[in-house]
């Protein structure tokens, strides 16, 4: 009996995938008849906390369209199953992700752009306005924004520094004083440890004079013209090596974004750069904390902050496009469904009009969107998939102690390669 | 005297070796705040709040019982058709044997998981025809991973199965029964240690699998423990080292009620096959 | 079916060892004959029933299968299911002992898990796949074609109620801010009388239309979205179900020279590179998938920045390898051999927790131990009173994946090792004590080469799984700690963590040069396992 039981399942393997090499042919004319026929399911994939913020939305829709609506979870490597999901045909229709995957999503020609009068765009704050177009044109609907700022303890530092030397100052003195175990908690390497973290250093990088790409006429970033590697570059770079383990020891290798929360969490650091999504923490710490933007250097230009912006995208190859702009165009962008969406989940609201009743419900976020003045979006050009490895890995060189010249212009010739292998 | 004492010194060491890691993990788990870096050997202070988090803000028993029954299918199934292809090798003599034996080792050095795209392929036409065998579902991923063991494990087997004198089948075949009653009634019985040690290889193996199932089981019911407690701690977010201990302490409960099960055999089934002779 | 051969063969089997044991050749064959013969009836109907059972299954199967790839007209697939049920009715109805009776399910899958994927990583290295060259040309010109539709700026924004006339798509559009109404179709927009506003402004119902309802519009989505009314200057398009807009398509492909136009711009054909480029060099981001050939195989073996770090990657990761499968045996060796004393107590305690880690899930304690080696908070430097950077330097880097798969990778030899101390017969011992043998020399000449005679096929086969250990290296340091002056290849990189961040890695994806490489990795670990199996007692055999 096992016998054959083993022998049908192997025989259903094989078929099976017989009908990988044909299934594509024949698709194309099998479908939409199909999908007529029976009402159509708009499928949206969202991380593991979206999912459950958008499933009561996403049903309210359904119902109203006389449609089914399924959100899915994807935990892990969202961009990348989405790519992989879409080109065999298996993606969704409406996908929640960061605006920086829109250049790499459009190279691939996955995504939709979506048409909003002026007037509606003029909605949204400028940075996220910003953030989702790409090649002068919507990609996305944006519905949260996301910045670092400075957390402080009110107890322990009472002023807001005015600068980051200012706020090494203290730390120090803290530090001497017994009070605290750590200048600040600055995350300098990425969850793994293994690599530096670009996003939280790039206000530093910025406030020396760095940066990593210009800017095209159309507001894109110019892969043409690269920063890392000019004179201004190392400048930059030589003012973090200051503050680094062979310096000023403020900034280690040895943080993440998660202990140095939990330092700060536990007053063993006065100050900790990180966005809102540690707000939760540190209340529930009880520290007596204020929120203000990351100082730039003395002297230095501004600290601009990465800003990434959470957006509803229509995929180009989903099933039911017309009704997954509806949702995403209409539904997700209305007023309603977007405090309703901050009341599910308290981020900082892209839609100026829900983005006031959360300032008012939550000083907090306020806080943070005045740190995010100075901020500029993450690149959303695919060519930053050169920069991210060399620049992380950078980081850690100049904070450990390398010497500062030749590794920034070893990062800056690795990118070029890269971009270039890529053009 | 002192030799004993030496013993039980290198005992104790080897032992801390091995146990501290899990110590720090237990006490992570009942650690009230539940970070990476704090957390301690001694923890300060015990309760249950990681683990009622747990459960109450992850689908925790969804991924574990997925789990048990991927794994579980997995290894009961992979043994099943190995020991069958293992039989034939050990007893049948044919044209091409020795050159399937020999492919089977080449074919399975190609790790599955650096062939995402083609399997994505095979799994989205699968999905179109037969979903129930297609993404997201258990089943699918069951044969998939048989598919990438068998060739591993059809070789384990069949080197024991060549310890197993060969004149006990042939007594049966003699007798009038047939290979299947052979396989059956003599070497199958006579095999258990090796089959039980290959069939925990695969268990550990398949429950430890997160690549293949974090692009093959997206769905809400249909991701893993692996799958599950990895994004706990991928999501930069809200990473929750505590919620994590406790699931990581649950995961090895399986484990070990299979390797407590299947021990009687394991010592033997480890060192028959190779020590025969 | 078991019981009645049973016990009609009990007899029989008693006496046949004595029988077989003298006159293998001759007396044997006889009585397998007479055997035949004894069980022919009640066999042929159990065998005829068997037969029929699996006739049965095996048929109900194939048209299972079958089904929808009928109805999709899928005929390779249909193809396919028939010479797999062909090949499973010859092999199970046959009455001869055919191997393959026993061996067609591990090929099947074999075949479509291991033997397919491998072939389609073959052909995928030879093109240049990857981001931004996914799918086909006409996949291509659409994206380009569909992302190019801007707004013209300034124009209205239409309400939008889709309606059918005779069954035909129509678009009634509301202007809000003039209150008209229009009807759109691919003919074009006329003005139409008589409609009814609703909330929102919205055309609630006209005369000589009818409104479709939402789930009716839903279901005609592909219609939607592919209407567009001509106006002036451009085209009104449905931007979901409920607005429109007016927009022009800026980039147009011409088929008559292969190429994008738009404004004052061509972009032409590349088909050797699979993208549109300008004379100026720009490209248009979207690709296509196209041939390279052997580009992609010459080049990880001649572009000096990979075939430089392979070789260094490839010795480390043969180290890696040796080193586990050394320290691993040893550590498990000594500590089977410490609890390995008649007097020793608490031997059961310690065993239990000595095993422990293997019982783990071992993705889980590789992200701890990542973890624990953090310089200022990890456990094993607050433990030790230590300052060391574990993961920053390559040479601890090394040692801590070691340590780590040490850790993990001990107590099974440990067991084994356990196992087979007990088998080693006491009297050997004793002899050579009586002989005045020392403890040491006993160890050297009886107790070692036994235990290693154990652990053999262990040892290749640990050897074979450290090679290609992913988890091992890729969940502690992600391949690092990486040079400053080379970014892509890290210290304690495998070159399967080495591929597979080529292929999926945040480089983006190249899965064209990552299949070369894995084609590279999969002969190395192929050769290298070959030869590892040759060298074990187990590869003789199958000569």
């Amino acid at each position: 009996m096992r016998r054959s039981f083993v022998a049908l399942t192997a025989c259903l393997t094989l078929t099976a995938c017989g009908g990988g090499t044909a299934g594509g042919e024949t698709s194309g004319d099998a479908s939409p008849a199909g999908q007529a026929a029976s009402s159509a399911t708009l499928t949206i994939w969202a991380d593991q906390m979206r999912s459950a913020t958008l499933k009561p939305f996403a049903e309210a829709f359904a119902k109203e369209n006389g449609i089914k609506a399924e959100v899915v979870v994807v935990a892990q490597n969202q961009q990348q199953t989405f790519v992989t999901a879409s080109q065999a045909g298996k993606g969704p229709d409406v996908l929640v992700g960061a605006h920086d995957w829109i250049g790499n999503l459009v190279q691939n020609g996955l995504i939709e752009p979506i048409q909003m009068t002026e007037d509606r765009l003029s909605g949204y704050v400028d940075v996220a306005r910003k953030a989702v177009t790409y090649d002068g044109q919507v990609y996305g609907v944006p519905y949260a924004v996301e910045n670092l700022a400075l957390y402080r303890n009110t107890d322990l530092a009472p002023e807001a520094p005015k600068t980051f030397d200012d706020l090494v100052a203290t730390g120090r003195e803290l530090k001497e004083q017994g009070k605290v175990k750590e200048i600040v908690g600055y995350p300098v390497s990425q969850q793994n440890g293994q690599s530096g973290d670009t996003y939280h250093l790039y206000p530093l990088y910025t406030s020396g004079g760095g940066h990593l790409f210009g800017t095209k006429p159309n507001g894109d970033p110019d892969p043409a013209d690269l920063g890392v590697g000019t004179p201004a570059s190392v400048a930059a770079f030589e003012k973090i090596a200051a503050l680094g383990e062979k310096g000023a020891g403020a900034l280690k290798r040895s943080f993440t974004s998660d202990n140095s929360a939990a330092m700060f969490a536990e007053g063993k650091t006065a100050f900790l750069v990180s966005g809102p999504w540690r707000l939760a923490d540190v209340r529930t710490a009880g520290v007596k904390y204020d929120v203000t933007p990351v100082p730039p250097f003395k002297g230095g230009g501004p600290a601009r902050s990465f800003v990434g912006v959470q957006a509803f995208f229509v995929a180009s190859k989903g099933r039911n496009k017309a009704l997954a702009q509806e949702f995403v165009t209409n539904t997700l962008a209305s007023d309603e469904v977007a405090k309703a969406l901050f009341d599910a989940e308290p981020r900082m609201p892209a839609l100026r009009t829900a983005l006031e009743y959360a300032a008012a419900k939550d000083p907090d976020v306020a806080k943070f969107e005045a740190a995010a003045k100075d901020g500029v979006p993450l690149p959303a050009i695919p060519q930053m998939v050169a920069v991210w490895q060399p620049f992380n890995a950078l980081i850690h060189s100049v904070v450990k102690g390398d010497p500062v010249e030749p590794a920034v212009k070893a990062a800056g010739k690795a990118i070029a390669e890269q971009l270039g292998q890529a053009g | 005297m002192r030799g004993l004492a030496a013993r039980h010194a290198a005992a104790v060491a080897v032992t801390a070796f091995a146990v501290l890691p899990i110590v720090f993990v237990v006490s992570a788990a009942l650690d009230p705040i539940g970070t990476l870096n704090s957390a301690t050997l001694v923890p300060r202070g015990a309760g249950f709040g990681n683990a009622v988090k747990l459960f109450t803000t992850t689908p925790f028993w969804t991924w574990y019982r997925n789990s048990l029954v991927v794994s579980g299918l997995t290894a009961a199934l992979s043994v099943a058709v190995s020991a069958l292809a293992a039989y034939a090798f050990s007893r049948f003599r044919f044209a091409g044997r020795r050159a399937g034996l020999v492919s089977l080792l080449v074919i399975q050095a190609f790790p599955q998981f650096l062939a995402i795209v083609p399997l994505y392929v095979i799994f989205s036409a699968i999905s179109d025809n037969w979903p129930e065998f297609g993404l997201d579902s258990v089943w699918g991923v069951v044969l998939l991973y048989i598919g990438g063991q068998v060739g591993v494990n059809t070789w384990l087997i069949k080197g024991f199965f060549d310890s197993i004198p060969k004149e006990l089948d042939d007594a049966m075949l003699i007798d009038g029964c047939s290979h299947t009653q052979a396989f059956r009634r003599v070497v199958l019985p006579l095999a258990a240690p090796v089959l039980a040690i290959s069939g925990l290889l695969v268990f550990i193996a398949t429950i430890n699998e997160f690549l293949i199932a974090s692009v093959f089981l997206t769905g809400d019911d249909a991701r893993t423990l692996a799958v599950g407690l990895f994004g706990l701690l991928a999501d930069q977010r809200n990473a929750n080292f505590g919620m994590f201990a406790v699931g990581t302490l649950l995961t090895a409960i399986p484990t070990v009620a299979v390797f407590q099960f299947l021990q009687r055999y394991i010592v033997h089934g480890l060192t028959a096959g190779a020590v025969k002779g | 079916m078991t019981v009645t051969h049973g016990s009609g063969l009990r007899p029989g089997r008693h006496g046949s060892p004595s029988g077989s044991g003298g006159a293998a050749s001759g007396g044997g064959g006889a009585r397998s004959g007479a055997g035949r013969s004894r069980t022919t009836g009640p066999g042929s109907t159990a065998a005829t029933l068997g037969r029929v059972l699996a006739l049965g299954l095996i048929v109900g199967v194939a048209l299972w299968a079958a089904a929808p790839l009928v109805s999709a007209g899928n005929r390779l697939g249909v193809g396919i299911v028939a010479v797999v049920t062909a090949a499973a009715l010859y092999v199970y109805l046959s009455p001869r002992r055919l191997p393959a009776k026993y061996l067609l399910p591990t090929t099947l899958l074999l075949l479509a898990f291991q033997v397919f994927p491998v072939l389609y990583t073959m052909s995928l290295a030879l093109t240049n796949v990857g981001d931004g060259h996914l799918g086909t040309k006409q996949e291509a010109i659409a994206a380009i074609e569909a992302s190019s539709v801007r707004r013209e700026a300034g124009s209205a924004e239409y309400r939008l109620t889709v309606a059918e006339q005779g069954g035909a798509l129509v678009f009634l559009l509301a202007d809000p801010a003039r209150r008209r109404a229009y009807a759109g179709t691919a003919d074009g927009l006329r003005e139409i009388g008589g409609a009814t506003f609703g909330p929102g402004g919205r055309v609630t119902a006209a005369d000589g239309y009818t409104v479709l309802t939402p789930a009716q519009a839903a279901a005609r989505g592909e219609e939607i979205g592919s209407l567009s009314v001509p106006v002036d200057g451009g085209a009104i398009r449905a931007q979901g179900l409920t607005r429109a807009y007016e927009g022009r398509a800026t980039l147009a492909y011409d088929a008559d020279c292969d190429c994008v136009k738009g404004g004052n711009r061509v972009w032409r054909a590349d088909d050797e590179h699979g993208r549109f480029t300008a004379p100026d060099g720009g490209a248009l981001p979207q690709g296509w998938k196209v041939g390279v050939g052997w580009a992609n195989l010459t080049a990880a073996v001649t572009n000096p920045k990979i075939n430089t770090h392979f070789l260094g990657v490839f010795a480390w990761n043969l180290f890696y390898a040796v080193a586990v499968v050394g320290l691993t045996a040893a550590l498990g060796v000594a500590a089977a051999l410490v609890l390995h004393h008649p007097r020793m107590r608490g031997v059961r305690i310690y065993r239990t927790l000595i095993v422990l880690p293997y019982a783990m899930p071992a993705f889980a304690m590789l992200l701890v131990w990542r973890d624990m080696f953090n310089t200022d908070f990890g456990l094993v430097n607050r433990l030790l009173g230590l300052d060391v950077d574990w993961l920053g330097t390559p040479l601890t880097a090394r040692a801590s994946v070691l340590l780590v798969q040490l850790w993990l990778g001990f107590p099974y030899m440990f067991l084994v090792a356990t196992g087979a101390l007990q088998t080693i017969p006491a009297e050997y011992l004793e002899a050579a004590q009586v002989d005045g043998a020392s403890a040491w020399q006993r160890f050297r000449t009886i107790t070692l080469p036994l235990l290693l005679l154990a652990l053999a096929p262990l040892l290749v086969s640990s050897f074979a799984f450290n090679f290609n250990n992913f988890n091992g290296v890729f969940l502690v340091t992600a391949g690092g700690p990486f040079p400053s002056d080379n970014p892509t290849v890290g210290a304690t990189d495998l070159l399967i963590t080495y591929t597979f961040r080529l292929a999926f890695g945040q480089q983006g994806a190249q899965y064209g040069l990552a299949s070369a490489i894995s084609i590279y990795v999969y002969l190395i670990v192929a050769v290298i396992s070959v030869a590892g199996f040759r060298r074990t007692r187990a590869f003789k055999e199958v000569r």
